[in-house]
């Protein structure tokens, strides 16, 4: 790592005779070491930035931020943050009464194949309301963040780019593993009434296709690209400004004795993530159904499937209220409010669908 | 992480290992325990501090809504604050419960009131008494500053006894309006077209500008995005 061979050998050979002051990098604590300088004693904590500093080799660039700390005969500088691979840093002591020694580090890009892919993007069906809310996409490996926005686009049917169809933010919107990143559409331009929609029109036109591109150079936690791009094309049919409404879905009943699955059906795709969450199962007395639940194509269906068999008797679905279709209407509320117009219940927080099982 | 910028452009790390705190937890409401874990989370787009509470502005990687929490300060256990969901009409006549991008606490007409800004650009004006636990707020909608822009953040300063508020956006530049008289603006509910409300200019010299504070009477820190990265500098208040 430190220096190149014949001149490593040397200031191997000159720290043997002279031991004079050296500085070396180890590479498996990823720690650069000031060696063999006698007057180490002699200077105190706050002046060890100052004869001593790691930064990347390029010029005008600060010293990297990191800690001091005394390991022997040594000073340490221990980074702040991690070495990248593919970077090149320069350690420099500049040591009072000498000329400044300067040690170059090469840290060695590690070529990986590529293993990161696009599993899905949600929603997963290809005709999306005019006022479609959000993607979700589902990554197969946690993603590096920060890079988000120069990764995706959005292409019309003649491949030319649609001008800013998504809503940018400085805080990224990942799930807890960074696994999966939630895009919204800019939401001025499904707005009724906001001078986005007028200015620019909506981002999308229904009776047209488009193409929402992930590209590949979008890189995983481990600094890897992903391994191809990934291209969803989709319809756009008409807005969508209905709520969402229990009474339209239905229920596959289970039966006694068995662990089959309960299966909730609805006459429009719903939002995955929060379907997954809100929608649970209480026997008569009002205890929480054990469970696991997993969400059927285009998002039409939720699938439970219970730890235990079911009994003979009654049972009841909560359905959170934020349960919300593909243009972010909910259950007791529609994306937008018409404020001429009346809306009940906005307090209510749960709808229950009974069933029993025989 | 902190990091300290001299005059002469030194960087010094404070660290914050030993450093006093007091923290609050943001409640985050979970999946139903009997399904399994919730992917939902919470991104902080803005905090500040008001009259012993401090209000802070998220948006949820789940459900497009508001969440204005407001939290007691001192911190303690038994009020991790209460959540406000602010309406506010657009242009026509419809409602929205939108996440806030960017706030900005000021007193208008000596009233204490949060200025929000959202993702499609309005200019919200909410009393901060009218911000309890709970409570479902009607904002008023005092400007529009117009389309495919998101806010980024505002300041506010004055300069010979006029009042000015300054906000930097993804893509209208740094706009300037006087935050004097904001409460004479009606609220905008109506039907007309274009732009409307608090009239505003765009300061042509400040493109890119990502974040700003006030430094002194005189000039503002300016965070400007660039082709390489971003650039800390000092700019005079326009």
């Amino acid at each position: 790592m430190l220096l190149a061979g014949a001149r490593g050998i040397a200031a191997a050979c000159l720290l043997l005779l002279f031991q004079s002051p050296s500085i070396r990098f180890d590479s498996s604590r990823s720690l650069f070491f000031l060696e063999n300088w006698t007057d180490l004693a002699t200077v105190p904590a706050e002046r060890y930035a100052d004869v001593f500093s790691v930064s990347v080799d390029a010029p005008d660039v600060p010293a990297m931020l990191g800690q001091y700390r005394v390991e022997g005969k040594a000073l340490l500088f221990v980074p702040q943050y991690g070495i990248q691979p593919g970077v090149r840093y320069r350690a420099v002591a500049r040591l009072p009464g000498m000329s400044p020694i300067t040690s170059v580090v090469d840290i060695p890009k590690t070529v990986v194949k590529p293993t990161t892919v696009v599993d899905r993007v949600y929603p997963t069906t290809n005709l999306l309301p005019e006022n479609q809310l959000k993607f979700y996409i589902q990554f197969s490996r946690p993603m590096a963040r920060g890079f988000a926005y120069e990764h995706m686009y959005l292409l019309d049917e003649a491949g030319a780019k649609v001008p800013v169809p998504f809503l940018e933010l400085t805080e990224e919107l990942w799930d807890p593993d960074g696994r999966r990143f939630t895009i919204f559409f800019d939401p001025g331009r499904i707005k009724r009434g906001l001078l986005s929609q007028e200015e620019l029109g909506p981002s999308l036109v229904q009776g047209k296709s488009y193409t929402f591109v992930v590209d590949k150079g979008w890189l995983d936690e481990e600094g890897n690209p992903l391994v191809a791009d990934f291209r969803k094309t989709f319809k756009v049919v008409r807005e969508d400004r209905k709520v969402v409404d229990v009474k339209g879905w239905s229920i596959r009943k289970p039966s006694s004795g068995t662990r089959n699955f309960l299966t909730v059906a609805f006459p429009e795709p719903l939002d995955h993530a929060i379907l997954q969450r809100e929608v649970e199962v209480f026997d008569s007395s009002g205890k929480a159904i054990l469970g696991s639940v997993s969400i059927g194509a285009e998002e039409k269906s939720w699938i439970f499937t219970p730890a235990a068999a079911w009994k003979k008797g009654s049972y009841s679905i909560e359905v959170g209220t934020t349960v919300a279709d593909l243009a972010g209407n909910m259950i007791n509320r529609p994306f937008e409010i018409d404020v001429f117009e009346k809306v009940d219940n906005l307090a209510r927080k749960t709808r229950t669908i009974k069933f029993n099982v025989e | 992480m902190i990091v300290r910028i001299d005059s002469a452009e030194k960087l010094t790390a404070l660290s914050l290992d030993n450093v006093k705190h007091s923290s609050v937890p943001l409640p985050n409401p979970i999946a139903a325990a009997s399904t399994g874990r919730s992917n939902r989370t919470q991104a902080i787009t803005d905090l500040a501090f008001v009259n012993n509470r401090v209000f802070v502005a998220g948006l949820s990687n789940e459900e497009f809504s508001s969440a204005l929490r407001s939290i007691p300060f001192p911190f303690n256990q038994a009020d991790t604050g209460a959540n406000v969901e602010i309406w506010h009409a657009s242009h026509n006549r419809f409602e929205t419960n939108s996440p806030i991008r960017t706030f900005l606490p000021y007193k208008v007409n000596n009233e204490d009131t949060i200025l929000a800004s959202y993702t499609c650009t309005p200019l919200v004006k909410i009393p901060v008494s009218s911000l309890k636990g709970g409570a479902k707020v009607k904002g008023t909608t005092i400007a529009e500053f117009g389309a495919g822009n998101t806010p980024l953040d505002m300041i506010a300063y004055s300069r010979e006894g006029k009042n000015f508020i300054l906000m930097s956006n993804t893509s209208r530049g740094v706009m300037k309006f006087s935050a004097d008289g904001l409460e004479a603006f009606p609220p905008i509910t109506g039907s007309v077209p274009g732009k409307g409300g608090v009239p505003y200019e765009t300061v042509a010299s400040l493109t890119n500008v990502v974040q700003m504070d006030q430094l002194d009477a005189q000039r503002a820190v300016v965070l400007q995005r660039t082709a390489s990265g971003f650039d800390l500098h000092t700019v005079a208040l326009p």
